[in-house]
């Protein structure tokens, strides 16, 4: 083995570092550490030149070990991994020294901040020393593509991810693809046809040759690892045979139970036995559950009676589970709304001219239960307030953050009454206007120039006196308490992630941020990749987004859920876990630890002998270490977190220097 | 009054260490007594680590994941 030359390399960052530890004082105390033949420091180490340092030093100086002390290993180990590739060097030869994260960012005094500094990079250099070159394995990729979740996100996700010539399943829980852009009327700022933009691509999702549509489906198993996934597929029964059912709409008039028509917000009525839509994709009728009559007590077979010629509809479909090989897997869940009865100072669910910023959706639209009339137990409103920000930026409910659609979307709503009815008084009460993106600024401005009276002020109560709804609220701009007088009041309420994806979450091992939203593996850097390997978000599962960005991220997201695929292979994690054989003794404390089923107990020849030893697939192991803390013999050993290095690491890091 | 313990960290690389990182974007301020090992999984720590650290000195172990 040849003697270990250590390099060390410390960062500036600009002064992100330099500013709090004395990079000089780092350097002499690097060049005392045993085996270190070479310190230099730099502005940006990560920068071309940089690395270039490292890679001459590597050449010139015959360096083999690396110790990069900078940012986190978690943000640029891969980067120095490569720079050691590049040099000839076994990239697992590396130790990185986080002195930015969890040194100079989070301490004020320059000394102990230094001190600490020379604590973590003696632990660095100490297992740099005892570190070894590692092999990293290959392994076949599914050449398949899943996308969870079949509103704008996943339909834009699945169709990029199609059109690269690679197979996509498409799951979508609902009965049709489409999800919340379908309910909308006109998109803001543009006022495109919400419909008139999305149907066509759900008619391309139906038609792709990749494409194979899931819908009334839900993900309920994932096992594997990124390229290899085994993903289980719980198909619901619809009660109608969907490649049969041509949605001739005859058997639905003759269903004897209405239902509240979820599509409409529940604003009108549907049969038990109902398309969610008349665009809907797939175009096949279903029957809900809970209140068709055979279902609840077969009473009832009227529907199969009027559909006795193509026989679609078969009441006792059973549910289906489907188990599909996937290499890449897109997250695109969406969001449910506010629900502001959790406000009840707003009298949403008591008035009913009290209504959610989506429901006026269904009432504006010329798909919608009043054909686009904006009517309120038939009479045509002639106030009607906005209030802003319901759910959104409000402690009191728990969501701290924008919704970011709703100053935008109130807008549109304001314009569409104007539109409408010409003579209503508008207002609208606002905290602040976030007219951040391309064209918001002058819609704003257009609909403000259109009698709609926007007052700065929060909502305190809403209450009926005589047939009108008093709108009570503190115009912060006058300096005092105002009531409005409204028959109709649309509640801008924001986003929340939805509430199914919860369960998703856990089966996919997402993280959340603190919105609860689904968290990206980097806020700047990674904002498709998660903590999971191989698994992506798209949309507002994400965060709240408007249709543009959501698009532009589902593009993203396909766009990184396709590199596994197109390269074929993935590479297989190399700090597996190892087992010395002579001195397994085959207790199989390490499979019982292990929680990846990753460690079985086989029997192998072992200096001639017969012995049973632990053997890891590494293929399954994912690093962990859970079996060497179990070993009690230290038979077993994680690769670049053995025992050995891990205490070098303790010997050194506290001591006063 | 002058005593300045130092408290060895056993972090998970997916969680806590991440959480210290995010500490160190979000510039929260914490005394500098700590001194972090990253281990990829708090499973990994073996209580032979915590005595060795004690017998290294540490006035306290911390283990987190």
């Amino acid at each position: 083995m040849a003697a270990k030359k250590i390099g060390v390399y410390i960062c500036h960052c600009g002064v992100n570092i330099a500013a709090t530890v004395d990079i000089e004082e780092l350097k002499r105390f690097a060049a005392t550490l045993p085996r270190v033949k070479s310190v230099q420091n730099y502005m940006y180490v990560c920068s071309d030149p940089g690395q270039e340092l490292i890679r001459k030093d590597i050449k010139e100086k015959g360096l083999n070990r690396i110790v990069v002390a900078a940012c986190s290993p978690r943000m640029h180990e891969p980067t120095f991994r490569n720079v050691l590739k590049s040099a000839g060097l076994n990239p697992y030869c590396l130790e990185i020294t986080n002195i930015r994260e969890q040194c100079s960012w989070v301490h004020h005094d320059r000394h102990t901040a230094t001190e600490k500094a020379k604590g973590l990079l003696a632990a660095s250099v100490a297992k740099a020393a005892l570190l070894e070159p590692l092999e990293e394995h290959e392994v076949g990729v599914t050449p398949t593509a899943m996308v969870i979740g079949g509103g704008i996100a996943g339909i834009q996700a699945a169709l990029d991810i199609a059109d690269t010539g690679f197979k996509v399943y498409l799951v979508e829980k609902e009965a049709s693809i489409g999800g919340h852009m379908m309910q909308l009327d006109k998109t803001f700022p543009t006022l495109d046809c919400s419909a008139c933009i999305l149907t066509p691509k759900m008619a391309d999702v139906k038609n792709h040759p990749n494409i194979e549509l899931l819908a009334y489906s839900e993900v309920i198993e994932v096992k594997g690892f990124v390229g290899n996934f085994k993903v289980t597929v719980k198909k619901k029964p619809r009660y109608v045979i969907e490649s049969i059912c041509n949605a001739c709409g005859q058997c639905s008039p003759y269903c004897p139970i209405e239902i509240d028509d979820a599509f409409n917000e529940r604003l009108a009525k549907t049969k038990a036995l109902y398309i969610p839509f008349p665009q809907a994709i797939p175009a096949t009728y279903v029957i809900d559950p809970q209140s068709c009559r055979y279902l609840r007590d077969k009473s009832c077979r009227q529907c199969e009676q009027v559909c006795k010629e193509l026989q679609a509809i078969n009441l006792d479909q059973k549910e289906e589970l489907v188990e599909l090989d996937i290499g890449t897997i897109i997250v695109a869940t969406g969001f449910d709304i506010f629900d502001p009865r959790q406000k009840p100072e707003l009298g949403y669910g008591k008035y009913e001219n009290v209504i959610t910023g989506l429901e006026f959706e269904r009432l504006v639209s010329a798909s919608g239960p009043n054909q686009g009339d904006i009517k309120i137990n038939g009479k045509k409103p002639k106030d009607v307030v906005f209030v802003q920000c319901v759910g959104s930026r409000d402690q009191t409910v728990g969501n701290e953050y924008c919704s970011r659609v709703c100053c935008m979307y109130t807008a549109k709503h304001a314009h569409l009454v104007r539109e409408k009815l010409p003579d209503a008084h508008i207002t609208i009460f606002y905290i602040d206007i976030r007219a951040f993106g391309k064209g918001f600024e002058q819609f704003y401005d257009r609909v403000r120039g259109e009698r709609v009276y926007y007052r700065r002020g929060n909502v305190s109560e809403i209450y009926k006196k005589g047939d009108k709804l008093m709108v009570r609220a503190e115009d912060t701009l006058m300096g005092k308490a105002v009531e409005v007088a409204a028959d109709l009041v649309v509640l801008a309420v924001g986003m929340e992630p939805s509430k199914s994806a919860k369960e998703l979450g856990k089966i996919l091992k997402l993280s959340n941020s603190p919105d609860k939203f689904f968290l990206e593996a980097h806020p700047k850097l990674r904002p498709v990749d998660t903590g999971s390997d191989g698994v992506f978000l798209a949309g507002c599962c994400q965060g709240p987004k408007d249709i543009p960005d959501t698009v532009a991220q589902a593009s993203a997201a396909a766009a990184k859920a396709v590199i596994p695929l197109a390269h074929g292979t993935v590479k297989t994690e190399a700090m597996v876990s190892v087992v010395q054989a002579e001195a397994c003794r085959g207790c199989g404390f390490c499979v019982e630890a292990c929680p990846y089923a990753a460690i079985t107990l086989e029997e192998k020849k072992v200096r001639g002998k017969k012995k049973i030893v632990a053997t890891v697939n590494e293929v399954l192991c994912k690093s962990c270490g859970a079996c060497a803390a179990s070993c009690l013999s230290g038979a077993i050993q994680q690769k670049s977190f053995t025992d050995e290095q891990i205490l070098s690491m303790i010997a050194v890091i506290g001591k006063k220097y | 009054m002058d005593f300045e313990p130092t408290i060895v960290a056993f972090l998970c690389n997916w969680c806590s260490y991440a959480g210290a990182d995010l500490a160190g974007t979000s510039r929260f301020q914490y005394p500098a007594n700590i001194r972090v090992i990253r281990v990829m999984c708090s499973s990994r720590i073996n209580p032979l680590f915590i005595l060795n650290a004690l017998l290294e000195g540490a006035d306290g172990v911390l283990v987190s994941g």
